[in-house]
This record gives C-alpha cells, sequence and structure tokens, in this order.
C-alpha cells in the first residue's frame, strides 16, 4: 500500500525460516532460509541497479527443510543450518554445496565471524560446532551447551547462545578461534570451554531471539510471551542496572491480552535502534537506549517470522508466514511473502530520550 | 389535553445531532462523536482512534509517514481535510441549512405518507378530524381578520391608558380568543416551513379556538418550537387545563390575572404591538409554575423575530427565518453539549486504563515453554527427514558423520527432536 515498501517476487512456497540481509553495505542482496527445503538468494536491485520487486538470482536445495542461513567472507558464500542436521557451505558462483560437518540433530543456528573467520551452527543436539574457514582440512570444536540452542547472535568478538530452560551464554569469539585453532586432527574434537559469562534470561518465558548490538555493547533477546529485553555485556554492577525489558506485541481482545511470542529481532547497522517481530505480524522499531517505540508498521497478513537491516541500514526487509507459533497450519498460498521497506533517513533512527 | 404521541416531532428530529461526513443522525451527541472517530477518524493503520480529522492527519504523517487525502467512509463530497470537524462542532452554516431543509422535507412525506395510510388528522387537531383543505383556507383570511381586529383593540387599549394587557384580556374576551389563536399557527409554520401546508390545517379552524378551552389549544403547538433542546415534555404537564381554563378568567378580577396570560402566553399578547416582556415579569402567585420555555433556548431577540416573521410567513412570505434562528440556537445546545461529552468522555477514557493493568487475563499464542515451534514444526510429518538417504549425497571428507549415520539410521528427526 504504501509506496516505500515492495514485496520481493517469487517468494518460497513454505514457512520462512531466517533472512538475512548481506553485510556488505553497498549489497541489497538477501539470503532466505525456507521449510520448503530450499534456500533462496535475492537482489532488490534489477539489471539496472534500480531497486524494485527484488528478483530471485538462486535457489538451492537442501534434503530437509533449512533453519538457519548466513552470508560468509562474501557474498558469494553462505552457510546452511537444516533439519538434515547438516551445516553446508554454499558456493554460489558454482552452486556447490559442501557439508561442513553433521550434528546429531536439526541444526537451528548458524552464524558467521568474519573477524574471526569462523562459522558456528548451534543444534537441538545441544552442542555447538566451531569450524574455522580459513582452514577447510580442520575438524569443528564440538562445544557441548546445558540445553538446547533457541538462537543465536554474535558481535565482534563476542557470541551469544539463548537456550532453552532460560540459559544463555555468552562467548568470547577470541578464545573460541583460539581453542578451535589449536584442536589439529581430523575427527570431531570435543572441547570444554567455560562460556564467558552464563546468565540467566531475564524473561520469565521461553527464549525466542536474540540480536546483537552492532557496538557490541549488549544485546536484546525476546520471549514467546510477548516481551523483550535489553541487556549489557559489561558485568558491573552499573551496567547491569541499566538491563530492562518490556511488554510488546499484545493485542487485547475482549478484556483478554492475547500474547504474541516476538520471533524476530535485528539491529540497525547504524543508528543502534533495533526492530522486533511478532506472532501478531506486526514489526515495530525501538530505540533500546532511549527505551521508546520509533515506530510501529501495519500488521502484516500473517506472522512475522523474521527482520532484518541491510548492510547500510537502508531497507528493512521483513519476511512473513504463517503457522509458525501453533506449528500445525497449512500454508495457504500468498501467506508466505516477503516485504522490503525502503527507511528515509531518520525513520530507524532514535529520537533521543525525553 | 395530552395528546398522543406519535413518533419524534420535526423539531425533535431537527435536533438531532448528525455527522457531517456521512449524514447520519444519532440520538445524542456522545453517540456521534465515538461514530466520527470510529469511522471517520479512526487510523488505519494502528487502529488509533483521533478526534478530528486534522488530528489523524497529524498522526498519520508523524507515525506512520504517510499523507492522508482523505476521511475516511465520507460522503463524496465531504470527505475533505479542510473543515475541522468534532461532533457538530465546525459544520458550515449551509451544510447545516441544507440537511435541515432535507431532513424537514423527509418529515413532511413521511407524515403526509402516514395521514394518507391511517386517515388520520395530523397530530395537534382537534377530536372531530376535519377535513384539511377546507378549514386552512378559511382559516389564512380568517385569522388574518381576527389579527387586524386583535390589533386595533391593543392599540385602542393602550391609547386608552389603561394598564397593558389586564383590560384587553378581561374586557374582549372573545376577540382575544381569537387572536391567541393566531399567532400560534403562524409560529408553528414558520418554524416547520416544510411542514406548513399541512401543519397550519391543523391549529387553525376557528371552532375550537372560539369555544371550550383555547389555551391548551394554542400552548400545545406553540410549546414545541420554542423548545428545540427540550423537545419531549408533553404540553400538558406543564399546562394543567384547570389552572387556564376560561372560568377563572372571567370570574377572577383582571388586574390579579392580567398578568399571567402574560406571562405564560407572552408570543400572542405581544405578537402585535408590543416587545416581549417575557424577562420582566413577576412570577404570579397561585399558579403553576412557570415553565422554563421561553427562557433557555430562545433568546429575547429571537422570540421577537420569531413573531415578527409571522404575519408575513402565513401569507406565503418567506419562512426561512425562523428555522435559521432555531437551528442557530440548537447549534448553542449541540456546541454546550458537546462540551460536556467531551468531559464526560474523558472520565471512562481515563478509568480504562487502570482496568487494562489489572485485568491479568493473558493469553498466551504460543504456550508451550519446553519446546520451540520450530521443533514442534519439524516434528510435522511433511517436514520429517530421514537421514538414510544421507549417504547418497554427503561428502566423503567426514568419516565422523557416516559413523554416526549408521547408528541413528532408524531414528528420525522426531526422535531427536525429543531429547
Amino acid at each position: 500500500m504504501a509506496s516505500n515498501q515492495f514485496s520481493v517476487a517469487s517468494p518460497p512456497t513454505d514457512a520462512i525460516s531466517a533472512l538475512k540481509f548481506s553485510p556488505d553495505p553497498d549489497s541489497t542482496r538477501i539470503v532466505v532460509s525456507s521449510w520448503d527445503k530450499n534456500v533462496y538468494l535475492y537482489d532488490l536491485r534489477d539489471e539496472n541497479g534500480a531497486v524494485g520487486e527484488g528478483k530471485l538470482l538462486q535457489k538451492f536445495e537442501h534434503r530437509a527443510p533449512v533453519l538457519d542461513v548466513c552470508f560468509g567472507a562474501t557474498e558469494d558464500e553462505i552457510y546452511t543450518a537444516g533439519l538434515d542436521w547438516d551445516v553446508k557451505k554454499i558456493d554460489v558462483a558454482s552452486s556447490t554445496q559442501t557439508v561442513l560437518s553433521s550434528h546429531e540433530a536439526g541444526v537451528r543456528s548458524v552464524v558467521f565471524s568474519k573477524e574471526h573467520n569462523l562459522v558456528i551452527s548451534a543444534s537441538w543436539d545441544s552442542t555447538l560446532h566451531v569450524h574455522p574457514t580459513n582452514d577447510p582440512a580442520t575438524a569443528p570444536a564440538i562445544i557441548p551447551l546445558p540445553s538446547k540452542p533457541f538462537s543465536m547472535s554474535l558481535t565482534a568478538t563476542k557470541l551469544v547462545v539463548a537456550m532453552a530452560s532460560r540459559a544463555l551464554h555468552i562467548y568470547d569469539l577470541k578464545a573460541l578461534a583460539m581453542l578451535t585453532a589449536q584442536s589439529e586432527g581430523t575427527g570431531p574434537n570435543k572441547i570444554e570451554i567455560e562460556p564467558w559469562q552464563r546468565r540467566e534470561s531475564s524473561l520469565k518465558f521461553m527464549t525466542r531471539s536474540v540480536a546483537c548490538m552492532p557496538d557490541d555493547a549488549g544485546y536484546a533477546s525476546s520471549s514467546i510471551e510477548g516481551r523483550v529485553a535489553v541487556e549489557w555485556f559489561d558485568p558491573s554492577a552499573e551496567s547491569q542496572a541499566r538491563k530492562y525489558a518490556f511488554k510488546c506485541h499484545r493485542q487485547t481482545a475482549d478484556d483478554v491480552d492475547v500474547v504474541y511470542p516476538v520471533n524476530a529481532l535485528a539491529f540497525h547497522p547504524v543508528h543502534g535502534t533495533f526492530a522486533s517481530g511478532g506472532g501478531d505480524g506486526v514489526v515495530a522499531l525501538w530505540d533500546g537506549i532511549a527505551k521508546r517505540r520509533i515506530r510501529q508498521y501495519q500488521k502484516y497478513p500473517s506472522s512475522v517470522a523474521a527482520v532484518d537491516f541491510s548492510g547500510n541500514g537502508k531497507y528493512l526487509a521483513i519476511a512473513i508466514s504463517p503457522g509458525f507459533e501453533d506449528g500445525k497450519d497449512d500454508v495457504v498460498e500468498g501467506t508466505v511473502k516477503i516485504f522490503v521497506r525502503e527507511l528515509g533517513e531518520t525513520e530507524a533512527k532514535g529520537k533521543g530520550a525525553k | 389535553m395530552g395528546k398522543k404521541r406519535r413518533g419524534p416531532t420535526l423539531d425533535e428530529l431537527l435536533a438531532r445531532p448528525w455527522c457531517y461526513y456521512c449524514e447520519r443522525d444519532f440520538d445524542d451527541l456522545k453517540i456521534l462523536i465515538s461514530h466520527q472517530k470510529a469511522k471517520h477518524f479512526k487510523c488505519e493503520r494502528c487502529g488509533r482512534r483521533l478526534n478530528t480529522a486534522g488530528g489523524l492527519s497529524v498522526h498519520m504523517s508523524q507515525v506512520h509517514k504517510e499523507q492522508l487525502s482523505a476521511v475516511d467512509n465520507a460522503l463524496p463530497n465531504r470527505s475533505s481535510l479542510d473543515v475541522e470537524i468534532f461532533g457538530m462542532e465546525g459544520v458550515p452554516e449551509d451544510i447545516i441549512q441544507s440537511h435541515n431543509q432535507r431532513v424537514a422535507t423527509q418529515f413532511q412525506q413521511a407524515e403526509a405518507e402516514r395521514q394518507a395510510v391511517t386517515g388520520n388528522p395530523p397530530p395537534g387537531t382537534g377530536v372531530g378530524g376535519q377535513p384539511a383543505k377546507k378549514p386552512k383556507l378559511e382559516s389564512v383570511s380568517d385569522l388574518k381578520k381576527r389579527l387586524a381586529e386583535h390589533k386595533a383593540k391593543k392599540a385602542e387599549a393602550r391609547t386608552g391608558g389603561s394598564s397593558g394587557e389586564a383590560t384587553p384580556v378581561g374586557a374582549g374576551q372573545t376577540p382575544t380568543m381569537g387572536g391567541f389563536g393566531q399567532p400560534a399557527p403562524a409560529a408553528a409554520a414558520a418554524a416547520a416551513p416544510a411542514a406548513a401546508p399541512t401543519t397550519t390545517s391543523q391549529f387553525s379552524y376557528p371552532q375550537p379556538y372560539g369555544t371550550a378551552s383555547p389555551y391548551p389549544q394554542t400552548a400545545s403547538p406553540v410549546y414545541p418550537n420554542f423548545s428545540p433542546g427540550q423537545p419531549q415534555f408533553p404540553p400538558t404537564a406543564q399546562y394543567p387545563p384547570a389552572g387556564y381554563s376560561p372560568q377563572p378568567f372571567q370570574g377572577t378580577p383582571a388586574a390579579s390575572f392580567g398578568t399571567t396570560p402574560s406571562a405564560t402566553h407572552t408570543p400572542p399578547q405581544t405578537a402585535g404591538a408590543f416587545p416581549p416582556r417575557s424577562g420582566s415579569l413577576p412570577m404570579p402567585p397561585g399558579l403553576p409554575q412557570r415553565p422554563a420555555v421561553a427562557a433557555p433556548p430562545v433568546n429575547a431577540y429571537q422570540m421577537q423575530q420569531m413573531h415578527m416573521g409571522q404575519a408575513p410567513a402565513l401569507n406565503g412570505g418567506e419562512t426561512t427565518q425562523a428555522p435559521d434562528t432555531i437551528s442557530t440556537s440548537v447549534d448553542d445546545l449541540i456546541s454546550g453539549a458537546a462540551k460536556q461529552a467531551e468531559t464526560t468522555a474523558d472520565k471512562p477514557k481515563s478509568e480504562e486504563k487502570p482496568k487494562k493493568d489489572k485485568s491479568k487475563a493473558i493469553r498466551l499464542v504460543y504456550s508451550d515453554n519446553e519446546t520451540s515451534p520450530e521443533e514442534k514444526m519439524a516434528q510435522l510429518a511433511r517436514y520429517a527427514f530421514v537421514p538414510e538417504q544421507k549417504g547418497e549425497t554427503v561428502l566423503e571428507e567426514v568419516p565422523a558423520s557416516v559413523v554416526t549415520g549408521t547408528t541413528r539410521e532408524m531414528d528420525t528427526v522426531e526422535d531427536a527432536a525429543d531429547r
């Protein structure tokens, strides 16, 4: 409806599990993983470089639904995590898929650290696999987790893993990289590494998503009970006193507060504000420092599965798909969509504390 | 005496607040305002209800970065944002005029239809329902004649030096009676210009006026016209017929009663020669309380205007004057009520908020705190992954996975997820 928003052509045919923009500031590429067993690579620009409909560049079929995806060191490198227990690397140029490692259960998330050249995957088998990318011969390090991981996010130096039972681990990437490098050998090597910090989620319910601040200061987490918490890494009492949580993605109907899960969080790379996407189909922008909502977008026709900002912060991509929360809806044609919103100069900028 | 009420009178209809944007009318202003907030001033993005179109426009541009171009659900020619409407405030005068005109026309049509269907006389007519046309023609001339007579009497009385109205009332009983009857239909006709042809006839045939009890008769038609704000009260309640029956008039000395009719029946008395004096008159003792008719909605000037404009109106002259003043007075009332509504509307709002916080009834859309939605989805048959296929596509470089792959060959993902 609004002119500054368009929906991407040829969306996945089943629910979307993840959506990521290329971290390259000049790029308008989006990679999307779906339950229809495919990974989709889109570019918002057409041949002439104009941003319009967006077009599907390539589609990579997997053996099982793909749960997470991320870009690697370049735009031609994509890492995927799927229900087939594998962590894969896709080389876009040659369209080849390489299995980096296999977990013993579905792989929930995968992230790539540019600074340390690590691909880290988290699986429901309650392990992390750390793959050094500069040396593909090295076997991945396996780090046991106390619970099933649900979401993962990283900064230049930290890795935040949110798990079941409200557990949350913060790892120091440098230590991870060193440990992985040390463990030479061919077989998978288990490493017992103490996380830099162990935390309990400040939210009472299951963690749905975590996202780290671009300035490496802290992170936001969301739960299935319509709430978002903002916390800081700094363990000092002063910084910890700054953490807070707020309610969102709720609707009052007949005196009953209907609470939706907050499925997705994403920080703006420039302004440091963040977007939340909920099961209610609403996307809201927040200023985590000023503790204010910047704006809320119109309700989308189905649950928001993923949100992400482009590398330069000019675009906000929103993936919607139904049945994400009850897990049994049949996917109706046309309910899975990817919207891209072109943000105004100050649209995602915080207003400053009042 | 009491008359049967057959539904809203024209004045009640005219007094109803209505929506500028869609021309719907409402029982009271509060409902109108909530209608406007819900239908015309509601943000389609977030559902927020604003008070005015301007407010909505600002909201849309600030909150959603969008430009509001027209008011929602409005009639095609009313969707402009330029007119600031709140309730009945801000409606342009000409629109009010045309609306009133339309309501009056509709009312008249409905009235005529009903009369045609039921065969009943129009409301306010005496018991012996006569054909409408004949008395009407008769009465116009008749009334004029009597008005002239009455004026003459008045002038005579004044020049004669007698104290005001007392003398004419006491002395010239019969002619004054006729005089009383005159302005009444006139006022009614003027107030309801559209309804004039039918309504004029009701009040105007001479028989009842000359005979039994003229006061209730004159009172009832006059009444609603002077009290558009509170048109509901039945005339009988205000005018117990006993107090106004002709007998006391004739029996009691003119001095004590002389003021009374002029107080309650100011219009007829002053119509001809005098400026309205209702305000200066003292409360007569021993009489039912003076009805609060003349005072609130119609001021002295309007009253005078209504009465002054009557004679020409009756002759088919311009009739828009009275509705004009009435509609403005209605407007005053409405804006007053609007303010009231505003203040009262604020209250429930402030009450609502704590209520929301109190009500802890919460329904989680996804309530399983142990298993993530993705795990649940992974358990669905259509997403089930059977690792047997593994050997075909897996690359040979990872021997460990082959080993583990064989051990879990029977397993499905469902088991894995349950772990």
